[in-house]
C-alpha cells in the first residue's frame, strides 16, 4: 500500500467520524440544563417573550429536528451565531482558534525540548543525577497545576522583576495586531515586517508557553524514558551490542524504535492541550478558543461550543493523521 | 551417531591442547551474582578452557547451568547484575579482563563475535537486513558504504539466503525464523572473526532447518579459521559438530573430552546421564536416571555440586571437593569416582 492511497483511505473516513463527533456533541450539550432565551431576555422577562424567542430560535422543535436544522446549516458554512458576542461563531473562531494553536503549538514544541533530551538522557544513565531530576521532575510537572505555576511566573517575572509584559492578551495594547493572515501573531508581525509588534508578541507567548511547556514535558519525559529504557533492554539492543555496535549508535537506534510511542503521546497531548490549556488561557486573559467555549458552556450559548467542539475535532483528526503518517514513514512493518 | 564410525584420526584426535598456542583460553574465570542480602551467588566458577585456532568445542549442560553467562562473559558483557570476579580471559595473548570497555567494543563483532537464538527479536526491525550487516562492517573494518554493501551481499549469499539483492532490502519482519537466523550469522561472521560463539543459536528452529543452519555455520567457521564455542542443550548436535564437548553443571565444568571419548568413554555421572537420557536404549536410561532431587543452590561449598542427584556418591563426595583429573590426554573430569572402563 502506498502513501497516497493510505492518506487517501483517511480522509474518507474522516467525514463519518466529524458527523458522529457532531451528534454526540450536540445531543450532550442539550441535555446541559439551562435556556439561553431565559439568559438572553434577563429576570424581567414575560413568560411570553421567552416563548416567542425560543420559537424564534428553533428552541421548541424536538432535539432531532433541532440537530437536522443544525447540521444544514453547518453544511452552508455556518456554525450559527453566538448571542454573546452577537457574532457569527466561525467568525469568533476564525479569530480565536489561531491564538490557541499559536499557544499550544510553542507550548508543545518547548515541553518536547524538555522532555526528549531529558528522557533520553534519563534511560541512557539510569542511576546518574539526571535520571533522580528527571524523577523529580515528573513527579513535580504531574502535580503541580498549570494555572498556578502560570500565577507564580506572573508575580516573578512580571510583579517582582518586571522583565516581561503583563498577562493582559497577546499583545501590547499600544500596538496594532497584523493584518490577519494565518491568525498566528508570530507569524503574521513576519509576514507584516512588522519588527516591534513581533517582539511584543513574543514577550507575550513567553510565560503561558513556559507555563505549558514546563507542565506537559511531564507526560513527554516519562514516556521517552520507559520506552527508550525498554528498548536498550531489548533484544536487538542487546544483539548491536554484542556486535560491538558504539554506543552512540545503540542508543540511536533504541531512540528510533522509541519514537512511535513519544509520537503518540505528544499526539494526544496537541489535541488534548487545545481545550486542555483553558486555564492558563484564563490566567493570562488569552481569548483564545477554549476561553471562548468555556464562556459559552456557562452562558447555554449552545453554538460556540458545538463551534469549538468541530474545530477541535478536526484539529485532532489532522494531527492524528500526521502521527499516522509519520508511522507509516518511519516503520516499515506498518502497512504493508 | 554413525558420523563417528572410523574418524578415530579426525578433528577430535588431531587437537591437543599442547600442540599449539591456543586462540583463546580461560583460566578460572568466576562470575558471581550479588545477591539482594548475603553473601554473592556464584553464577560460574573455575572455568577453564583453551581453543586452537579453528577448534569447535561444545558446552552441553541443562538450562540454568550458566552457559549463556559463560558466554556473555567471555565478551566481557555478562549478564546484569552478575560480574566477573576472577579468572582470565586471554585471547590472542592478551587477557580481555585488563582492556579498556571501547577497546572491548572494537573486537565485540569484528574478533570475538556471537550468534544467538531468537533471530527475529535480535534484529533491529526498523532497518533492513542488508543494511545492518554492512552497519557492522563499516563500523568494524572502517571501510565505505559502497565497499560494505559488497561485502554485506556477498555474506548474504554466503549464508544461502535466496535472492540476496532483493532480500538485501528486506526488513527482518518479512523473513522465516530460519531466513532470520541465517542474518544472525551473517551479521556474526561479516568480519571474519577469529572466534565465534553460538548460544543455542538453532534451538527456535525446526529440525531440518537446524541441521542446514549448523551445517552452514561449520563450513563458513572452516572456511574463516574460526574457533567456536558452541552452546547446547542438545548433546545430538554436539556429536556431529564439535571436536571437543564441555559438559557444564551448576556453574562448574564437569567434564572435557574429545568427542570420540565424550561418546565412548564418558567418565563423569553427570555426563552419563546425560547421554543415557539421549539414548534409544531403554535399559540404559532406566539405569542412569536422575533422580528428582533439588540442585544445591549453590556451587562452591565443599564437596561436589552433583553429589544431591549422583547415584555413585559416597562420603567423601559431600566433604571434599572433586579434583579436576586428567584420565586420558586432553580428558578431564571433576570427579571423586570416575568411571572408568
Amino acid at each position: 500500500m502506498n502513501f497516497a492511497t493510505y492518506i487517501g483511505r483517511r480522509l474518507l473516513f474522516i467525514a463519518p467520524q466529524l458527523l458522529g463527533i457532531v451528534l454526540v456533541s450536540f445531543l450532550l450539550i442539550k441535555t446541559i440544563p439551562g435556556d439561553p432565551a431565559v439568559l438572553m431576555l434577563g429576570p424581567t422577562a414575560t413568560p411570553e417573550a421567552i416563548a416567542s424567542l425560543r420559537a424564534k430560535m428553533g428552541l421548541d422543535q424536538p432535539i432531532f429536528t433541532q440537530f437536522l436544522f443544525y447540521v444544514k446549516a453547518l453544511l452552508h458554512g455556518d456554525l450559527g451565531t453566538s448571542w454573546q458576542t452577537t457574532r457569527p461563531v466561525l467568525e469568533d473562531l476564525f479569530q480565536r482558534f489561531p491564538a490557541t494553536v499559536e499557544l499550544v503549538t510553542f507550548g508543545l514544541l518547548t515541553a518536547i525540548a524538555i522532555g526528549v533530551p531529558l528522557g533520553l538522557a534519563s534511560a541512557v544513565h539510569p542511576k546518574g543525577w539526571i535520571a533522580r531530576f528527571a524523577d523529580f521532575y515528573g513527579l513535580s510537572a504531574g502535580a503541580v497545576p498549570d494555572f498556578w505555576l502560570a500565577l507564580v511566573f506572573i508575580y516573578v517575572f512580571y510583579t517582582l522583576l518586571g522583565w516581561l509584559p503583563p498577562p493582559l492578551g497577546r499583545i501590547d495594547l499600544a500596538i496594532i495586531p497584523p493584518a490577519t493572515v494565518t491568525g498566528i501573531y508570530t507569524i503574521d508581525t513576519l509576514i507584516a515586517g512588522d519588527w516591534e509588534a513581533f517582539a511584543s508578541a513574543a514577550s507575550h507567548l513567553i510565560l503561558p508557553v513556559a507555563t505549558l511547556g514546563l507542565i506537559n514535558a511531564g507526560p513527554i519525559l516519562k514516556m521517552t524514558q520507559a520506552t527508550v529504557e525498554r528498548m536498550l533492554q531489548s533484544d536487538f539492543s542487546h544483539f548491536e551490542v554484542l556486535s560491538g555496535m558504539p554506543r552512540g549508535m545503540v542508543i540511536r537506534s533504541a531512540l528510533r524504535n522509541s519514537l512511535p510511542s513519544v509520537i503518540t503521546i505528544i499526539g494526544v497531548l496537541y489535541g488534548f492541550l487545545i481545550g486542555g490549556a483553558v486555564l492558563v488561557e484564563i490566567v493570562f486573559s488569552w481569548g483564545g478558543a477554549g476561553q471562548y467555549a468555556v464562556q459559552g458552556v456557562l452562558n447555554s450559548d449552545i453554538y460556540p461550543v458545538m463551534g469549538f467542539v468541530l474545530f477541535s475535532a478536526i484539529f485532532s483528526l489532522i494531527v492524528y493523521l500526521v502521527v499516522d503518517l509519520i508511522y507509516f514513514a518511519i516503520d516499515p512493518r506498518i502497512g504493508h | 551417531m554413525n558420523a563417528l564410525a572410523g574418524e578415530a584420526n579426525g578433528p577430535a584426535n588431531s587437537v591437543r591442547e599442547t600442540s599449539a598456542v591456543p586462540l583463546l583460553a580461560v583460566r578460572g574465570l568466576r562470575v558471581e551474582f550479588p545477591a539482594a542480602m548475603g553473601p554473592n551467588k556464584v553464577v560460574l566458577q573455575d572455568i577453564s578452557l583453551s581453543l586452537l585456532p579453528g577448534e569447535i568445542i561444545g558446552v552441553v549442560g541443562e538450562s540454568g547451568a550458566g552457559k549463556t553467562t559463560l558466554a556473555r562473559s567471555l565478551l566481557g558483557l555478562p549478564p546484569v547484575p552478575s560480574r566477573v570476579t576472577a579468572g582470565e580471559i586471554v585471547f590472542r595473548g592478551s587477557d580481555l579482563r585488563k582492556l579498556k570497555e571501547s577497546e572491548l567494543q572494537r573486537m565485540r563483532g569484528k574478533d570475538l563475535s556471537m550468534v544467538v537464538p531468537n533471530p527475529r527479536g535480535e534484529l533491529n526491525p526498523l532497518l533492513t537486513i542488508g543494511r545492518q550487516i554492512a552497519t557492522i562492517a563499516q563500523v568494524h573494518l572502517s571501510i565505505g558504504r559502497k565497499e560494505a554493501r559488497e561485502k554485506a551481499l556477498d555474506m548474504l549469499k554466503a549464508v544461502q539466503i535466496p535472492d540476496p539483492t532483493r532480500r538485501f532490502d528486506a526488513y527482518p519482519h518479512e523473513l522465516s525464523g530460519g531466513m532470520a537466523q541465517r542474518v544472525v550469522i551473517a551479521m556474526a561472521l561479516v568480519c571474519s572473526p577469529g572466534f565465534v560463539i553460538s548460544d543455542d543459536a538453532t534451538s527456535g528452529l525446526d529440525v531440518t532447518v537446524q541441521a542446514q543452519i549448523l551445517d552452514l555455520m561449520r563450513t563458513l567457521a572452516e572456511k574463516q579459521r574460526s574457533a567456536m564455542l558452541f552452546i547446547t542443550r542438545d548433546v545430538g548436535i554436539t556429536a556431529h559438530f564439535c571436536d571437543r564437548v564441555a559438559v557444564i553443571y551448576a556453574g562448574q565444568i564437569m567434564e572435557v573430552a574429545p568427542r570420540q571419548a565424550f561418546f565412548f568413554a564418558p567418565s563423569h555421572p553427570y555426563t552419563i546421564m546425560l547421554l543415557a537420557a539421549f539414548s534409544h536404549s531403554a535399559d540404559l536410561r532406566r539405569r542412569w536416571t536422575v533422580p528428582d532431587v533439588r540442585r544445591r543452590a549453590l556451587p562452591g561449598g565443599r564437596g561436589c555440586s552433583y553429589v544431591d542427584r549422583c547415584p555413585l556418591a559416597q562420603g567423601k563426595c559431600r566433604t571434599e571437593d572433586p579434583p579436576f583429573v586428567e584420565l586420558t590426554p586432553g580428558h578431564f573430569s571433576r570427579c571423586h569416582f570416575p568411571v572408568v572402563r
